[in-house]
């Protein structure tokens, strides 16, 4: 295990023009003039842009003008659709040359058919239930209301589809937390922007709280083809959390396939966007187990305000291809910030991670552990952990960990921890560490009687017991844990 | 050999035994014997030796009231010639090791840093970083050297770890009670449950004055050094082995600490149960009486006697102690 540490008396001011090393390699951005707005009518541009993504655009445009909702999109989806396309014309479809997928491998993507998932066809008979009392299921992309049960949630919170907010001051809080834009962005962000059919909002007003009984997100997704097909059926869930001043709220994010995609191929290409107003509280946990020949590519992109709080626990097990961009911002000194992660790799199975805290606020503090379990020669695992501290981020105290245990020959894992610090007074530190289990450990084990497929599944599970446990959701702290024991014993 | 040649004797000469083995116990512990092992302890039991019954006497707190006078001598463990190096180096560190131990004896291995005592447990307990080269060694009769750990484990074989590794994410009790199962299957009984377990092993837990918290933190993690030493002893107690090694179980004990281990120790002997204790100190030997000492130097033993010889030790270091 490798640590290093900076603390004020040792931390050099990195030159701004070193700010961007992660971006080096990537295409300088390109401009366009503003009344670019579908791809249809910039077709003519396609010679600067890269006509794999303006291929998928068009797809996504065709499906959706086909759906009946298509003619009355609510306002806020029209606006993110539109600078979606916009930006997705300056995108090219990432190489191993582009940083942020040098080791992450899209092949299985652009080698697919990507059918865009029709209209809202939804299975209804597929039984969706969840052990916590408030549910919202999003199905291939959908708010699905007939799914959900969210009558129990106090009167001035909403949650459901932004088609039926009606005007008010929650409206007019997504629209205004839209119009900001996101420069962090990437392919994927505007292609689910130019995608998504529709958009849950979870919107909680100044000093309300639902943090005993979380409100379980639950994206299914129900159409998927046969392996042997090479179609992927491309769902684009968005959400958008809008947490108001002083208000707190727990959230148990969790995406599968439902019905026959259980092992299914299809691609869930996700975003969810979390606005935490000053002194409010965000809580969060994510489960991946999608099917293992799914794709998963998913963005969580975080605000923070004064005094905010987001704690996020994340599990991810499922996907043949599997990544998680995670995007911390803040937008007010005194934020706390606590991610932990824990990602299984099997068979042929790539997990990834990137994230980037960026702080530009004083006394800020954030602690982010990162632990992978990659158990198959063919297994992957990707982390590049990013934490800025800007130039007024003075005191920050900011800790990360990445922990990978490699249990087969040949098994690959990339980890980048980083941290770029120009403040001069700050805590900070990074460690990380690749190894199999330790000697010591297995043979402690043996020498009590317990053998050695007993002692590794022990140990195995105890890695990400860490992550698990701070998942604050009993139910489902449960059910994942009696997941993870299935899958790390039945290798 | 010495040990075979007194079995007529009869069994009122308890207190001459006695004063017999304060003379030469040395010679009963250098007993490379020419019959075959599977056959020596029943041959032991069936001529039952004086001498042996005779350390069962000697005064120990446990072991001198609880055994039978008449109970025939039975060998537990035999090391004959015992040779072992590190594999990694293949320095070799155990040079000829011959020692006895037989049901209810407390053997206590002396010696300076470095000599090889701490290999020797390790190594009998089947430590991945050594290899024997040669010699054997039987434990109740089965060639101890043809077992994995864990059935070293099963068979009643225990070395408390001189510094036990810590194991986060898995609790004490989960830890505990899959060893205990483990034993259990492997014996062909059914597993306990974890509340009948608990139930069991939380009297043991106060037997040690431990919190009973102490069962929901994880394997030694943050343990101070005397909570691993009394972890250890924990897990001796729930598996109850016949034959403990104990490492250097009094390194980083205060007084209290060390009684309570001690007292421990001490209660969870049988007549048929023994101890094998690794120490620097007389101290311990106060606590937990010895019937054998043995002075352990570059790789083989190279004295034994009775707890004087520790304090010998103790007044004149190992200078006084040479063979020579």
């Amino acid at each position: 295990m490798t640590c290093c540490s900076s603390s004020a008396p040792f931390a050099t001011p990195a030159p701004p023009l070193s700010f961007h090393p992660l971006r080096g390699r990537s295409a300088p951005s390109l401009t366009f003039p503003s009344t670019a707005r579908a791809p249809r009518s910039v077709a003519a541009r396609a010679a600067l842009s890269d006509p794999f993504v303006l291929e998928i655009a068009e797809k996504f445009e065709d499906s959706l003008s086909s759906s009946p909702a298509a003619a009355a999109s609510p306002l806020p989806l029209q606006k993110l659709r539109d600078s979606s396309s916009q930006s997705l014309l300056s995108r090219r479809w990432p190489s191993s040359k582009d940083e942020p997928f040098r080791f992450t491998n899209l092949s299985f993507l652009k080698s697919s058919v990507l059918l865009p998932v029709s209209s809202l066809t939804t299975p209804l008979d597929c039984p969706i239930d969840s052990p916590l009392p408030h549910l919202l299921s999003i199905v291939n992309g959908h708010v699905a209301p007939s799914l959900s049960r969210l009558a129990a949630l106090p009167d001035d919170v909403y949650v459901g589809s932004v088609s039926a907010l009606p005007p008010g001051p929650a409206l007019d809080r997504v629209l205004a937390a839209l119009s900001d834009g996101f420069a962090d962005g990437d392919l994927f962000w505007d292609l689910n922007g130019v995608g998504a059919p529709d958009m849950a909002v979870v919107f909680v007003p100044a000093g309300v709280r639902i943090v005993d009984e979380p409100i379980h997100v639950r994206f299914c997704y129900s159409e998927g083809s046969e392996v042997e097909s090479k179609q992927l059926a491309v769902s684009s869930p968005r959400v958008l959390v809008v947490v108001e001043k002083g208000a707190e709220v727990a959230i148990a994010e969790e995406h599968l396939g439902v019905g026959e995609s259980e092992d299914r191929c299809y691609w869930a290409n996700s975003v969810m966007e979390i606005l935490i107003g000053e002194g409010g509280k965000v809580v969060h946990s994510y489960v991946q187990r999608q099917s293992m020949n799914a794709a998963h590519i998913k963005w969580t992109f975080a605000r923070q305000e004064t005094s905010s709080t987001y704690e996020l626990a994340e599990v991810s097990t499922g996907g043949r291809l599997s990544r998680h961009n995670l995007n911390i911002q803040q937008l007010g000194p005194d934020t706390v910030t606590e991610l932990a992660a824990f990602h299984v790799s099997q068979n042929n199975q790539m997990q990834d991670l990137h994230s980037k805290i960026i702080l530009d606020h004083p006394r800020g503090y954030s602690r982010q552990l990162h632990k992978c379990i990659v158990s198959h020669s063919s297994g992957h695992a990707v982390f590049d952990g990013n934490v800025r501290v800007n130039r007024f981020a003075q005191q920050t105290d900011a800790g990360q960990l990445t922990r990978t245990l490699l249990l087969a020959p040949r098994a690959t894992a990339n980890v980048k921890p980083n941290l770029q610090i120009v403040a001069n007074d700050v805590k900070c530190s990074h460690g990380a560490a690749i190894s199999d289990l330790e000697e010591d450990q297995l043979f402690y084990f043996q020498a009590r009687g317990i053998d050695l497929k007993t002692a590794r599944d022990a140990l195995v599970f105890s890695f990400g017991a860490e992550v698990i446990s701070r998942i604050p959701f009993e139910p489902i702290k449960k059910s994942v844990t009696s997941q993870l024991k299935h899958l790390l014993t039945t290798q | 050999m010495t040990l075979l040649t007194h079995s007529s004797a009869s069994p009122s000469t308890s207190l001459a035994a006695r004063s017999f083995l304060r003379a030469p116990p040395f010679r009963a512990h250098v007993a490379p014997s020419t019959i075959p092992s599977p056959f020596r302890p029943r041959l032991l039991r069936l001529r039952a030796s004086p001498r042996v019954k005779a350390t069962l006497t000697v005064d120990s707190p446990t072991t001198g009231g609880a055994s039978s006078p008449n109970g025939p001598p039975i060998v537990l463990l035999e090391v004959k010639d015992l040779k072992a190096v590190i594999k990694e180096s293949g320095q070799e560190i155990l040079r000829g090791v011959n020692l006895i131990i037989n049901e209810g004896e407390i053997h206590a291995i002396m010696g300076k840093n470095g000599s090889g005592k701490s290999t020797f447990s390790k190594v009998l307990v089947g430590h991945p970083d050594y290899e024997v080269t040669e010699g054997s060694v039987s434990f109740k009769g089965q060639n101890l050297l043809d077992m994995e750990p864990e059935e070293r484990s099963h068979v009643g074989l225990f070395m408390s770890f001189q510094s036990p590794v810590e194991i986060p994410g898995v609790s004490n009790f989960d830890f505990l009670l899959m060893a205990f199962n483990a034993r259990r299957r492997n014996k062909g009984l059914p597993p306990v449950e974890p509340l009948e377990f608990y139930s069991l092993v939380t009297p043991k837990v106060a037997a040690l004055n431990m919190n009973p918290k102490f069962l929901d933190r994880n394997v030694n993690e943050g343990f101070s050094g005397g909570e691993k030493k009394r972890n250890e002893i924990l897990q001796l107690a729930v598996l109850e082995a016949e034959l403990a090694i104990l490492d250097e179980i009094d390194s980083g004990l205060d007084v209290d600490a060390l009684q309570d281990v001690a007292k421990a120790v001490n209660g969870l002997l049988t007549p048929n149960n023994s101890v094998l204790m690794i120490t620097h100190y007389l101290r311990l030997l106060e606590y937990i009486n010895p019937n054998y000492v043995h002075i352990m130097e570059d790789g083989i033993i190279i004295k034994t006697g009775d707890v004087s010889l520790a304090k010998q030790l103790e007044k004149e270091g190992y200078r006084g102690i040479s063979v020579s």
